[in-house]
């Protein structure tokens, strides 16, 4: 069985848009400007090209895209939306991405959160809130097979983070649960 | 090398099938070497070399040796490993043997064999159950020097490990469909038909092996290898909470980790726990060497183990003549039955007499007679028995080294009943069983009171298909019925609780129940003379069937007990609690991999690393560290803190802000709303500047504090302590979720997005300056067109920052936030262009003398949640004009305006190097008496500035008492002097953040 592989997705800026979806013209305005619909689907997401947008509630979204456009974004984000109650924000350096990859990477995090992820809700896709190592944390299932999940954490617990993934997946301490296969 | 184990029988068919006498195993007990095989428990081993005595007595230290075969095992609990890997309390019935193991046995001084503490036993008439609320009564001051330290050494388990355990743990959470605990042939029939119904199943077993104890019945059951049907063994189910919330704890092989603890939520539990035998209540029935009948039954099947020379069986049902039967079989010496039955008929009553095994019916064993101190058995007496028989009048003895008892079998009901599952009285099994559950649970086979080997694997199959069908909401398709064959004849089992002695119950007669806890049937019935004749009164007064054990072997004969000297029926006198974790459970698991570096998430700044190298003294705050100060090659920490406050003063300092809460809040409503969370107004506030605010509770207390600045016409940006930006931030979700939903208000924290550092001191400015000039700037630094609260976004030195003209500490400043990513590089870019100015780091110490200089206030020092802006005299800050914010109205109330509240006010110690402490209480008249307390001092520091001790305080009727003189009582008589002075210090005209 392959290692589990655990980077620090650095590349990624995050905007955090608020806003009413049933408010008239508000989805075309994100869509005009993002080329996809907002995801309205509780713990969804929607994903084109390098832009991926995560469901956090149901006024408030999380859009990931390369780091140096985020501000350009934000901003055209922010015009597109400014006849909208709307609230647009650049938090790209104010979480921690970790990037689990390999079979078990579910059982990794299930060491530190509050949900079973091997349950068939989370399916590629998927995103879930939760609690990791008692801390605030996501979860974005980014692909079912090979098994790659997204960790979101506040950056002012990042290092914490990795020392309890790392900790977590280590070889001898491998958990694949109902025998789980690629 | 050891010798040969002396009770290891020689290889037979049926005898010794776990062991693998191929690979021995060499183990230490109490230091001595002894070996086993692949294959032994530490139990089976120590009995195999005849080590009888394993452990001392909780109370009377009475030796003890090994009763039981598994969790049921009260007596046995021993102590592995060394120093900080020392593990204390564990039953050596579950502890697999390894090679070099090394156990230690517990409660004994000097050693097990001699041991002082004996003599409690001999006193024991002095000590009967509930003694400690008796007799360690006076004189008051005794209990705590004398008594308590006394029994705390003479009673009591094993010892705690000498340090930080090295192993590691691991915790996870997992869900299922079905949970099956138990993989005996019940547990396991229901597992594999729950999973051939399609169900998510977990199947958790305690021993290293499935099986159960079918191998000692009639025979045993297989699982086969199934996708769905996750088995875990070596895994005990601790605790089931609500809705089917379990924990269970796995012991893996080695150490990192050494057990993981599964956090389970299953839609089904099926408890397919077994049953524990029971011992029966006769004088000296706890000697070592008396065992339970299935135990001596299954170290002979499974470790070749010899439970002696010659021994007697003493039962009140069919099932302990299979012991007898093997011991004949297996060629282990005679044996002797004793069936306190008058005239059992099944078929194994038969078979014992076709073989030859003399029985004695309606007898029961009245006494065992001992050599070395209790330590070896040399003979039981027996005496002819009928139920209700009150004192034997003829005994014989029979000459015998070991004794295997069966009282009859009590379904494992313990996790049925964690939660509040119902148990009822079965006269058919005399013991109770499980009833109702108002969770989804199961209870199947022997747990369910099933004893018949093919009755239990059905009924565990049938639960099993029902529970999965249930679980993934289908109807059950019944495709398994129980079996219509008969089952073997049985003779009924008969109650027998107590065997009476010939002699008083006391005086080395003692009838154990509780054997873990040491409580006779004397205790027991005394304590019903004594008026307990609540059971669970009874349970406290005795200690009977608490600590780990929790009632396993003792609670059925207890209730026997009871029911026979109160002459109530069992189901009427009602069982105990049985309470969590099944089996002694190490912290360690519990803790899971929250320890060491991993105990507490330790929250960063983006300039941290630079701190570290610095050497910094570090303050918590929250959950943040922050630098305390930073003390340089050969300084104290006090030297430190003034060098850093005097550079603020005179020449630039630069503080990591980065900490403090920061939330934007945007919408048609902002203002509107921000005028309803803070005292002052926020609507009159001009876009690009910042004004400072106080928000209070509904009760009109202070909770927070900070500035906010004006991003747009609709758009604003809070600051909040540093230790109040969740709870604000959740504060003002909830009034505009419940109570304001009308608003058109949007928040988003957004604390963790920037680093933020503050550059103060005469010099700011012109070390933002020089900042400038190292890159792209675009922000006119002049005091004309960036005056004191204001703010500025744009570029400096290359950096996209936003600029704040605001200060904590009186000296002209600027906070400067910039995107975390950059904020080690801005610090650094900072310190360069401040050098020439002599810029110096200053951590959170001198960040509080500055602003107690200033008379600045903070949240948590000078407030308490009791605190009014009119008491810490911000009365300024409170609108008079705004037609409401929350708090407003309960500052109307009288109380809130009355005389004789504590109001701030600043303190001059007489003697300025006297710093008083913190929370110094302040009186009037130190020679009065009562002394009367008028006040507390909140903030005390020695100010460099002023070069004297300054403080703050909350007095009654504080501002109108300047001038006065206070007088400090302290800790060991003596008293500091202090005069009521203004709480700002310095420059009480704020010329100097002006400039």
């Amino acid at each position: 069985m392959s290692e589990i592989v655990i980077e620090e997705a650095s590349d990624r800026g995050m905007i955090d848009l608020k806003g009413d979806p049933a408010a008239p013209g508000f989805r075309n305005g994100v869509a005009s400007v993002l080329g996809l619909d907002l995801p309205l689907e509780p713990r969804s997401s929607a994903a084109s090209g390098e832009t991926t947008v995560l469901w956090l509630s149901v006024d408030q979204w999380l859009i990931t895209v390369p780091y140096d456009q985020a501000g350009q974004l934000t901003a055209r984000l922010a015009a597109a939306l400014a006849e909208h109650h709307a609230l647009v924000v650049d938090l790209s350096d104010a979480r921690t991405i970790f990037r689990l990859r390999g079979l078990g990477a579910r059982e990794v995090v299930m060491k530190g959160a509050s949900a079973d992820l091997t349950h068939t809700d989370y399916r590629a896709g998927t995103v879930r809130r939760l609690s990791f190592a008692e801390l605030a944390a996501m979860v974005h299932v980014v692909s079912d097979t090979p098994e790659i999940l997204d960790l979101y954490v506040f950056r002012s617990v990042g290092h914490y983070v990795r020392e309890f993934l790392e900790t977590a997946a280590r070889p001898e301490a491998r958990v694949v649960l109902w025998g789980r296969s690629e | 090398m050891t010798s040969p184990a002396p009770y290891r029988l020689p290889e037979a068919p049926g005898i010794g099938r776990l062991i693998d006498r191929g690979q021995p195993l060499a183990f230490t007990f109490d230091g001595r070497r002894l070996e086993g095989f692949v294959g032994d428990t530490l139990a089976s081993a120590l009995l195999a070399n005849g080590e009888r005595l394993v452990g001392r007595s909780f109370k009377y230290h009475r030796p003890r040796g090994i009763v039981g075969l598994g969790s049921e095992e009260m007596n046995a609990l021993v102590g592995i490993g060394r120093g900080p890997a020392h593990e204390p309390n564990l039953q050596a019935t579950g502890i697999e043997l390894h090679d070099g193991l090394a156990a230690v046995s517990q409660n004994r001084w000097p050693s097990l064999a001699f041991d002082i503490g004996q003599v409690n036993d001999l006193f024991s008439r002095f000590i009967p159950g509930g003694f400690y609320y008796k007799t360690f009564k006076w004189p008051k001051s005794f209990w705590h020097h004398l008594y308590e330290p006394l029994i705390r050494r003479a009673a009591g388990l094993g010892r705690a490990p000498t340090g930080r355990d090295p192993a590691a743990y691991e915790q996870i959470r997992v869900d299922c469909d079905v949970l099956v605990v138990g993989g005996g042939a019940s547990g396991l029939a229901a597992a594999e038909a729950a999973a051939m119904a399609g169900a998510r199943v977990m199947l958790a077993e305690a021993e290293p092996r499935l099986g159960g104890v079918g191998d000692l019945y009639d025979g045993s059951e297989d699982l086969p290898a199934l996708a769905n049907v996750m088995v875990l063994t070596r895994t005990t189910a601790m605790a089931h909470f609500h809705h089917n919330y379990l924990l269970l704890a796995e012991r893996l092989t080695g150490d990192k980790p050494r057990q993981r603890l599964w956090k389970l939520r299953a839609k089904e539990v099926i408890l397919a726990t077994g049953a524990i035998e029971r011992p029966i209540a006769f004088a000296n029935n706890d000697r070592p060497g008396v065992m339970l009948a299935e135990a001596v039954r299954g170290y002979l099947a499974r470790h070749a183990v010899a439970p002696g020379r010659r021994g007697v069986v003493f039962t009140n049902n069919d099932e302990a003549y299979r012991t007898a039967l093997l011991i004949k079989r297996a060629g282990a010496g005679d044996v002797t039955i004793i069936d306190g039955r008058a005239d059992p008929h099944g078929e194994l009553v038969d078979e014992a007499r076709r073989a030859g095994i003399p029985v004695m019916l309606g007898h029961a064993v009245s006494q065992v007679e001992t050599t070395l101190g209790g330590q070896a058995i040399e003979a039981v007496r027996v005496a002819a028995y009928r139920p209700g028989i009150s004192r034997p009048l003829r005994e014989q003895k029979l000459p015998c080294d070991y004794l295997a008892v069966s009282g009859g079998f009590n379904p494992a009901v313990h996790l049925w009943c964690h939660n509040g599952g119902k148990l009822r009285y079965d006269t058919r099994i005399h013991a109770f069983r499980p009833d109702r559950h108002h969770d989804r649970l199961w209870a199947v086979g022997a747990a369910n009171g099933t004893f018949d080997l093919q009755q239990a694997i059905a009924e565990g199959a049938i639960a099993g298909e029902q529970a999965a069908a249930r679980a993934l909401g289908r109807p059950a398709t019944a495709s398994i019925v129980m079996p219509k064959a008969k089952p073997r004849r049985q003779g009924a089992i008969e109650p027998l609780w107590l065997s009476p002695a010939s002699g008083h119950y006391h005086d080395g007669h003692k009838h154990f129940v509780d054997f873990q806890n040491d409580v006779t049937v004397a205790d027991l019935e005394l304590a019903q003379r004594e008026g307990y004749s609540s059971v669970e009164h009874t349970k406290r007064y005795t200690t009977w069937g608490m600590a780990s054990d929790q009632g396993k072997t003792s609670s059925i004969v207890g209730l026997g007990v009871l029911s026979e000297a109160t002459g109530r029926p069992i189901p009427e006198i009602g069982t105990t609690t049985f309470r969590p974790p099944f089996t002694p459970l190490t912290f360690g698991t519990i803790a899971g991999a929250l320890k060491g570096p991993l105990f507490l998430a330790v929250r960063r700044t983006p300039a941290h690393d630079w701190q570290v190298a610095q050497g910094a003294m570090w303050e918590p705050v929250g959950q943040w560290r922050r630098a305390y100060c930073y003390p340089q090659p050969g300084e104290t920490k006090e030297q430190a803190i003034a060098r850093e406050i005097l550079a603020v003063r005179r020449a630039v300092g630069l503080l990591d802000a980065s900490t403090l809460g920061k939330i934007e809040i945007k919408g048609r409503d902002a203002a509107a709303f921000l005028d309803r969370v803070y005292t002052n107004s926020f609507s009159t506030l001009k876009v690009g500047r910042c004004r400072y605010g106080l928000m209070l509770n509904e009760l009109g207390f202070i909770i927070d504090d900070g500035v906010t600045a004006r991003l747009a016409d609709d758009h604003f940006l809070m600051h909040t302590t540093s230790g109040g930006a969740d709870r604000v931030a959740a504060w003002l979700e909830e009034w505009l979720q419940t109570e304001w939903p009308e608003l058109q208000v949007l928040v988003t924290p957004v604390t963790e997005q920037w680093a933020q550092f503050a550059v103060a001191g005469p010099e700011a400015r012109a070390v933002l300056e020089a900042l400038a000039l190292t890159g792209d700037s675009d922000i006119d630094l002049k005091p004309d067109s960036f005056p004191f609260m204001a703010w500025r976004a744009g570029r400096i030195g290359g950096f996209r920052v936003r600029i704040f003209r605001i200060s904590f500490s009186g000296e002209l400043s600027f906070e400067i936030a910039v995107p975390a990513r950059d904020g080690m590089k801005l610090w650094q870019a900072l310190l360069d262009a401040g050098k020439p100015h002599g810029i110096t780091a200053y951590g959170t110490e001198a960040l509080h003398v500055l602003r107690a200089e200033k008379g600045y206030i903070v949240v948590g020092d000078e407030t308490d949640g009791t605190v009014t802006p009119r008491d810490v005299g911000l009365d300024g800050l409170v609108s008079k004009v705004k037609r409401d914010f929350i708090g407003k109205r309960s500052l109307d109330q009288a109380f809130l305006k009355a005389a004789g509240r504590k109001e701030l006010v600043g303190l001059m110690t007489e003697d300025k190097n006297e710093v008083l402490p913190d929370g110094a209480q302040a009186v009037s008249d130190a020679a009065a008496r009562p002394l009367t307390p008028i006040g507390h001092v909140t903030s005390s520091y020695l100010s460099p500035t002023l070069e004297r001790s300054i403080a703050m305080a909350l007095i009654e009727n504080g501002r109108s008492r300047m001038g006065e003189t206070l007088s400090f009582p302290l800790a060991g008589g003596k008293i500091v002097k202090a005069t009521i002075v203004s709480p700002v210090f310095y420059d009480p005209q704020g010329e100097r953040q002006n400039v």
